[in-house]
């Protein structure tokens, strides 16, 4: 679905994301494809200059920089889209430096908007949060977006949000407590589907296609069967009765999938990764980095930053800075 | 140029609502036929347009480039019905899994020297526009029909020409493949729904995740392997789902259907080649109704398709 989008709504908005990894770079993507704002209003930072992402960003004509600091006075929509246990740090870095304008946008599985909100009410009053799952697909605007909005986050600004994640496909609000269920669908599906494609094709190559044929047909099927569903009011059941003719071919070949345990299988998965997802949220609401967790040229980078002391960051992050091999520390 | 379908089931429903969605063709200008009108198929043909008729014989008369869309064991008696009124302009496009293009153009040559035939081999997303088609050419076809076909079924979806060779091959990976894909929907909006879902949210989801990923590789020179790799955070939940999977020989699954429906495709094939149909295959009531069709006669229908019809307890036979 195309939004008629205001124009000059996001004329003068600016989008920063924290992190320019493959989220970043798969959202981007998609927002710049998808003609929803301009490259240039968007900045990401990374520590990490060597990230083969970041040079894609670059090349897209996205303004990069090392300064997270730098991504938050530019950016009135910020994404967070670093690892998990990360987030801690980035907020403690980024804290001091956000403002009212501010929408903060985390992508991070497993981070609670409470986590969030409790380390920027260190430093804001009334910070606006929305948590949110996304997948790659966003990279060709077919993404499966959800996300809950914080105590402080205005109706605007989940529409808002939703405007963007819906130019580059499926988006809808949900209550939080699914989002957890929603990562371990949609937000590893892909893997899942790349999994599959991947001895689809295998197959077709053992009954004699070639190998770039068998791919791209294995993909084609996949993609048809999942937009005939999403096209139609029919339960997948009846879809799928609908192509086994009797005795044919096809209830041969389901036969082998269910005689397998291939249903059980994906059940497995989506819980399975439900269940780590639970596992990190866990971890990070210890509230305590490892030093393990960071690597130490990292951290000094992100210290050699403008503005960034070691005492805000290290404290309230709680890693102890008086480890570090370097011993460098610039105010 | 006029289409018509011998059969009006699956196949025709969903190649028509493709065609008719695509616009490469008016649906007045598509026939259809089946000795049986009520089938839930035939009757959305019929809303979308389509002239529908109970005569094969009028489908052919009607039409430039036909399809037949019927089940592999009924082609050889559809091919002896209508064989004697192919003419030259007659392009026969078999969709029937297992059915060779030398055994049709076998039975053609009783009736017409050069039998213009291409063998297809398509899939149900053609509804969406999003089908995969495979075909060969037959011995008579000419370069222009080779282009018609293609510019017909590009208008739905994926299609490239291939050896005949690969095209059980491709029946077992694309041609089933929908049903693999609707399967592991059912099974992720399962997983969803255990996990807090409530359901519609969940196929949606599932549904969603699997499109964008097949677009990803469509769209893409990369290896699904790496594209895998990519959304594999370390220590993530990714990874720890895939691992639960593998674990299970997920893909083994996938290679066992794949060479499941090929290795049942090239069966109906060896059984079609026996070019002998047992009565128990065809209804009664259904061969009645088809005697019953004007041109049509049981001599004509009966002697060449070796079926006994002088078994046929209803041995009233209408002939012109």
């Amino acid at each position: 679905i195309e939004f008629l989008l205001c124009p000059s709504k996001f004329l003068n908005m600016s989008v920063g994301f924290i992190g320019a990894g493959q989220l970043a770079h798969a959202l981007v993507k998609g927002f710049t494809a998808a003609g929803v704002i301009a490259a240039h209003r968007i900045t990401t930072s990374s520590p990490d200059t060597d990230l083969p992402t970041v040079t894609g960003l670059r090349k897209m004509g996205v303004n990069f920089t090392t300064s997270n600091k730098e991504t938050t006075h530019k950016s009135d929509v910020l994404f967070l889209a670093v690892k998990p246990h990360i987030i801690p740090f980035v907020l403690d870095e980024i804290g001091p430096d956000i403002e009212d304008r501010h929408l903060i946008v985390s992508c991070a599985a497993g981070v609670t908007i409470s986590s969030i909100e409790k380390k920027l009410l260190q430093y804001r009053a009334t910070p606006k949060v929305i948590r949110c799952m996304t997948n790659t697909p966003v990279v060709v605007r077919e993404g499966a977006t959800v996300y809950a909005t914080g105590t402080h986050a205005e109706v605007e600004d989940g529409q808002l949000l939703e405007q963007l994640m819906a130019s580059v496909g499926f988006c809808t609000e949900v209550e939080e407590d699914l989002i957890d269920a929603v990562t371990g669908l949609s937000g590893s599906g892909p893997a899942y589907a790349f999994t599959a494609l991947d001895a689809l094709a295998d197959g077709g190559v053992k009954m004699g296609l070639p190998r770039r044929l068998a791919v791209r047909l294995g993909a084609q099927a996949l993609l048809g069967a999942a937009k005939m569903l999403l096209d139609s009011e029919q339960h997948p059941g009846q879809l799928k009765d609908n192509v086994c003719s009797p005795g044919g071919a096809t209830i041969h070949a389901l036969h082998f999938l269910e005689s397998g345990g291939f249903r059980s299988l994906l059940i497995n998965a989506v819980e399975a990764s439900c269940i780590r997802t639970r596992e990190l949220q866990f971890l990070a609401d210890q509230e305590k980095i490892s030093p393990a967790a960071i690597k130490k040229t990292t951290l000094d980078k992100v210290m050699q930053q403008p503005g960034v002391s070691d005492t805000s960051v290290g404290t309230k992050s709680r890693v102890n800075l008086f480890n570090n091999i370097s011993g460098v520390k610039k105010p | 140029m006029s289409v018509g379908f011998i059969g009006a089931g699956q196949l025709a429903h969903a190649l028509v609502k493709g065609f008719a969605a695509s616009g490469v063709i008016a649906t007045h200008k598509i026939t259809a036929s089946s000795p049986q009108t009520n089938l839930p198929a035939a009757t959305a043909l019929r809303r979308m347009g389509v002239n529908l008729t109970t005569s094969n014989k009028e489908a052919v008369s009607r039409s430039d480039v036909l399809f037949l869309g019927v089940k592999p064991h009924i082609i050889p008696f559809v091919l002896d019905e209508i064989g004697p009124d192919i003419e030259e302009r007659h392009l026969i496009v078999s969709c029937a899994a297992g059915v060779t293009i030398s055994s049709i153009e076998k039975k053609l040559l009783q009736y017409h020297p050069a039998p213009k035939v291409i063998r297809c081999m398509s899939n149900t997303p053609v509804m969406v526009l999003e089908g995969a088609t495979v075909y060969a050419v037959g011995t008579h076809t000419e370069l222009e029909d080779t282009k018609l076909l293609e510019q017909l079924m590009t208008s739905v979806g994926y299609c490239t020409e291939v050896e005949e060779d690969l095209i059980d091959a491709v029946t077992g990976l694309s041609g089933s493949g929908p049903a693999y894909a609707f399967t592991a929907i059912d099974a992720l909006a399962d997983g969803g729904v255990k996990m807090g879902l409530p359901r519609r949210l969940a196929v949606r989801l599932g549904a969603q995740a699997l499109l964008g990923a097949a677009r990803m590789l469509l769209d893409s020179e990369q290896h699904p392997g790496q594209l895998k790799d990519n959304v594999a955070s370390p220590g993530g939940a990714t990874i720890h789902a895939l691992h639960v999977m593998e674990s299970g020989g997920f893909r083994s699954l996938l290679i066992n259907a794949v060479e499941a429906s090929c290795i049942r495709t090239r069966e109906l094939q060896h059984l079609a080649d026996q070019e002998k149909i047992s009565p128990s295959a065809i209804k009664k009531t259904t061969l009645k109704k088809v005697l019953q069709q004007p041109g049509v006669t049981g001599a004509g229908v009966g002697v060449r398709t070796g079926i006994s019809l002088f078994s046929s307890p209803s041995s009233k036979q209408k002939g012109n």
